[in-house]
């Protein structure tokens, strides 16, 4: 028994995520000048903000177990279908609550076909990934809409306080997310069906309808990108959040969240998008080819999950 | 010369010996039979066979040649098989792929594989359509295939480990066929059974293991089945005895009705403990879990039960034989899987709180003896017993009044054993009922008032305290039908 040891090895599979991004900001600001100034951070703060917000939602669904490929899908939807209902009149706030209602309610149409038709979730969701970019074009005819109300520009641009309000809105659902899985009944249900479905089940656990309620926070969480998003081009793109499932998901993983379910949280993928978006910045601030900026952030998310899987094999 | 001799094998885990010094022998064309009761080390001594573990002493000579195994892979190509009952068959492949499997050419020429198929299970007197995906075999014609495989990979040593559990009656007959073919194919069979008849049926010979030791290996022509039993369970002093008690009022009644099971009716008292014995696949494991919803159709009270959830409304509870797999989600920490049953409770407006849950927790943990008292250690860092202890104070958490449990004490250690009981007992003095399933006789008949014998999908006879075990025993491998 080596008590020393064994508590490195805790506080490593714990804080190592915290280590890798303290690490990574010491390189950048040696490297680069620019790095460590107050307006490059919250620069970065605000490019994360999208990718945070839909990670947020996948750490929810990915913690039970399951995955939701139809992120990016969700969000051009709701964005567009927000936009649509903003331009024509409806007001702002209205539009942006609706929204917000239509996500879930998209996330609710997966989590029936993954918990009542016990479809596997990646293929429940790839259906829907390609069932809302269709419908996105459909709704649009395949243009931008533009023209939004004030009201969206102030959501994607707007500063409080100093800080950006895409800022403050990740933020804030960093801290729901958070106090969801770590103080609700319902965040503990998620947790053990994530780690051992039976074991829930048996334990009086309605397992369906904890389900439903993952992939329809993560639709909620899209359509809250949505308005960041749309909110920031002031406009809704038919392409929009095309292949951001993939971004999302390697946040949570890099986060140290396990893709079996059952381990991780949501600060670890704050962590986990923050550490992606310094590397973005940090490598376009030294000027790497956006080329190789692909090749290096596949390697760190490789690098990261060999790091976990050596830290909890040893443990074992 | 023997085919197979096994000398003085010693095998121990922790500080428990599970092989104290085991001698076996097997002759060519010869099935040895290997009886004994659960954690007699029947397993254990065909693992060391195989090349599962390493014996900790004592040697095998196979062919009269010293056998030194270092994994199951060293073993098969020594000509040592295992037919387990999850068979290592690819569903997909055909018949004829899958025996030749390992084996296949580069580039596959189908009419002649299946020629060379047909060849060798009309060999083994089998009629199996080569070309048919194994999908679509029943699981006794699967068996088949997995022991004419394994034939045709040259074996010398076959083990059968309760191969009967889950097939028809004509699967049975279908495989005993081959198990006499493969006896004068010059195939040693080791045989291993709860049902005796079964043994009557085909073996050569019987070796009775007993608390890792070997007490008999005798011509089957000077047993009869009393004398196997007999000698399975020994003379020893009967280990855990539940004091007399009164049983408290009626109930309830469960109705069961399942796929495969006779209907069935349990009424039950407070206070109560009813034991359901028989061997693997006899039924007793499907009716204890109809009764939590889980299976089949069961009713209680006349009320249905259509889900655990509905269950648990009820005031049933049950508590699963595999912790790890069923029991715990054991990443968690002992305090959310305790508190795991009752999250409604432990919640206002949705927040949990915290307070509430720890004093639940604590009370649970000081009540059960819970061994390390830590609730914030991860589930899986506990000792088996105390792992079923978590699991039982999840159940208890509920307030139930009944109880249902599978295999109360597999892989809990002897000493947290006696506690468990002696914790059942408490509990049905307290009034609540329990109905514990289990392979496991001496724990029947020390611990329960009634035991409900099941074979076959039916309830075969139905024992009162004072129990006696060999009775028990004889019930369960049928040895009352055989003599």
């Amino acid at each position: 028994m080596l008590p020393g040891r064994v508590k490195w090895r805790e506080l490593l599979s714990r804080y190592g995520i915290v280590l890798a991004f303290l690490v990574l900001a010491l390189a950048l600001s040696l490297l680069s000048p620019s790095f460590l100034t107050p307006s490059n951070l919250i620069n970065v703060l605000r490019q994360i903000a999208v990718n945070a917000l839909l990670a947020f939602g996948m750490t929810v669904v990915i913690l039970g177990a399951g995955i939701d490929l139809s992120v990016g899908s969700i969000l051009a939807f709701t964005g567009a279908v927000a936009a649509g209902i903003a331009v024509a009149g409806w007001p702002p706030a209205l539009a942006m609550l609706a929204a917000l209602a239509l996500g879930a309610l998209i996330g609710l149409f997966n989590g029936v076909f993954v918990a009542y038709a016990r479809i596997a979730p990646f293929i429940a969701t790839l259906g829907a990934l390609t069932i809302f970019r269709g419908a996105t074009l459909v709704y649009t005819d395949g243009r931008p809409i533009t023209g939004l109300p004030e009201a969206f520009n102030v959501i994607g641009n707007g500063i409080w306080l100093g800080i950006p309000v895409p800022v403050w809105i990740m933020l804030a659902f960093l801290a729901l997310t958070h106090c969801l899985l770590r103080y609700t009944a319902l965040g503990r249900a998620i947790y053990a069906v994530g780690g051992n479905e039976e074991a829930a089940r048996l334990s009086g656990i309605s397992v369906s309808r904890v389900k439903l309620f993952q992939y329809a926070y993560s639709g909620l969480a899209c359509a809250l990108g949505a308005l960041v998003l749309s909110g920031r081009l002031n406009s809704a793109q038919p392409t929009a959040g095309a292949g951001f499932e993939l971004d999302a998901i390697a946040a949570v993983v890099v986060g140290g969240t396990s893709l079996f379910g059952g381990r991780g949280g949501v600060i670890g993928t704050f962590l986990g998008a923050l550490i992606i978006g310094v590397l973005n910045n940090g490598m376009n601030l030294l000027n790497v080819s956006a080329f190789y900026q692909q090749i290096v952030k596949g390697g760190v998310i490789l690098a990261a999950l060999l790091i976990d899987r050596l830290v909890s094999t040893r443990k074992e | 010369m023997a085919l197979l001799e096994m000398r003085g094998i010693r095998k121990h885990f922790g500080g428990v010996e599970a092989l104290k010094g085991v001698d076996f022998s097997l002759e060519p064309g010869e099935v040895h039979a290997l009886v004994g009761e659960n954690g007699a080390g029947k397993s254990t001594l065909m693992k060391v066979l195989s090349g599962v573990f390493s014996p900790d002493g004592g040697q095998m000579l196979l062919e009269g040649k010293p056998l030194r195994l270092r994994s199951v892979a060293e073993g098969q190509q020594a000509g040592i098989v295992m037919v387990y009952q999850e068979l290592n068959l690819v569903p997909d492949l055909s018949v004829a792929e899958n025996l030749f499997l390992g084996r296949l050419p580069r580039v596959m020429r189908y009419p002649r594989l299946n020629r060379e198929a047909r060849a060798l299970l009309a060999q083994m007197g089998l009629e199996l359509p080569p070309g048919a995906p194994v999908r679509q075999l029943s699981t006794g014609e699967q068996q088949l295939v997995a022991v004419a495989r394994a034939f045709a990979q040259r074996a010398k040593v076959m083990v059968f480990d309760e191969p009967t559990a889950t097939l028809s009656a004509l699967e049975v007959e279908q495989l005993f066929r081959l198990i006499r073919r493969l006896r004068t194919e010059g195939v040693g069979v080791v045989y291993i059974s709860h049902r005796l008849e079964e043994i009557f049926l085909l073996a050569d010979r019987v070796t009775v293991l007993r608390d890792g030791e070997r007490v008999a290996s005798t011509p089957l022509s000077e047993l009869t089945p009393e004398r196997v039993v007999n000698l399975m369970v020994g003379r020893e002093v009967r280990a855990y005895q539940r004091q007399p008690h009164c049983l408290g009022a009626e109930l309830g009644c469960f109705e069961v009705e399942a796929r495969g099971l006779a209907q069935l009716e349990l009424s039950l008292k407070q206070g109560e403990i009813v034991g359901l014995a028989g061997v693997i696949g006899s039924g007793r494991s499907e009716v204890l879990r109809a009764m939590f919803g889980l299976a089949g159709a069961a009713s209680w009270r006349g009320s249905r039960l259509d889900g655990p959830l509905e269950a648990l409304r009820q005031g049933i509870f049950y508590i699963p034989a595999d912790r790890k797999t069923q029991g715990l989600v054991l990443e968690l920490s002992a305090r959310e899987n305790v508190a795991l049953s009752v999250l409604p409770r432990l919640q206002r407006l949705g927040v949990m709180d915290r307070r509430k849950e720890r004093q639940l927790v604590e009370g649970w943990f000081g009540r059960l003896a819970v061994r390390p008292p830590d609730p914030e250690r991860p589930a899986r860092t506990f000792s088996g017993g105390n792992q079923q202890k978590l699991v039982l104070a999840k159940g208890l958490a509920t307030t139930p009044q009944v109880l249902l449990m599978e295999e109360p004490s597999r892989g809990v250690d002897v000493a947290t054993r006696y506690e468990l009981y002696a914790l059942l007992d408490e509990l049905a003095r307290g009034g609540l009922a329990l109905v514990v399933s289990s392979s496991d006789t001496e724990e029947l008949s020390g611990l329960c008032d009634r035991v409900l014998v099941f074979r076959g999908g039916r309830v075969v006879a139905q024992l009162e305290a004072p129990l006696d075990r060999e009775e028990v025993v004889a019930h369960v491998t049928g040895a009352r039908q055989v003599a």
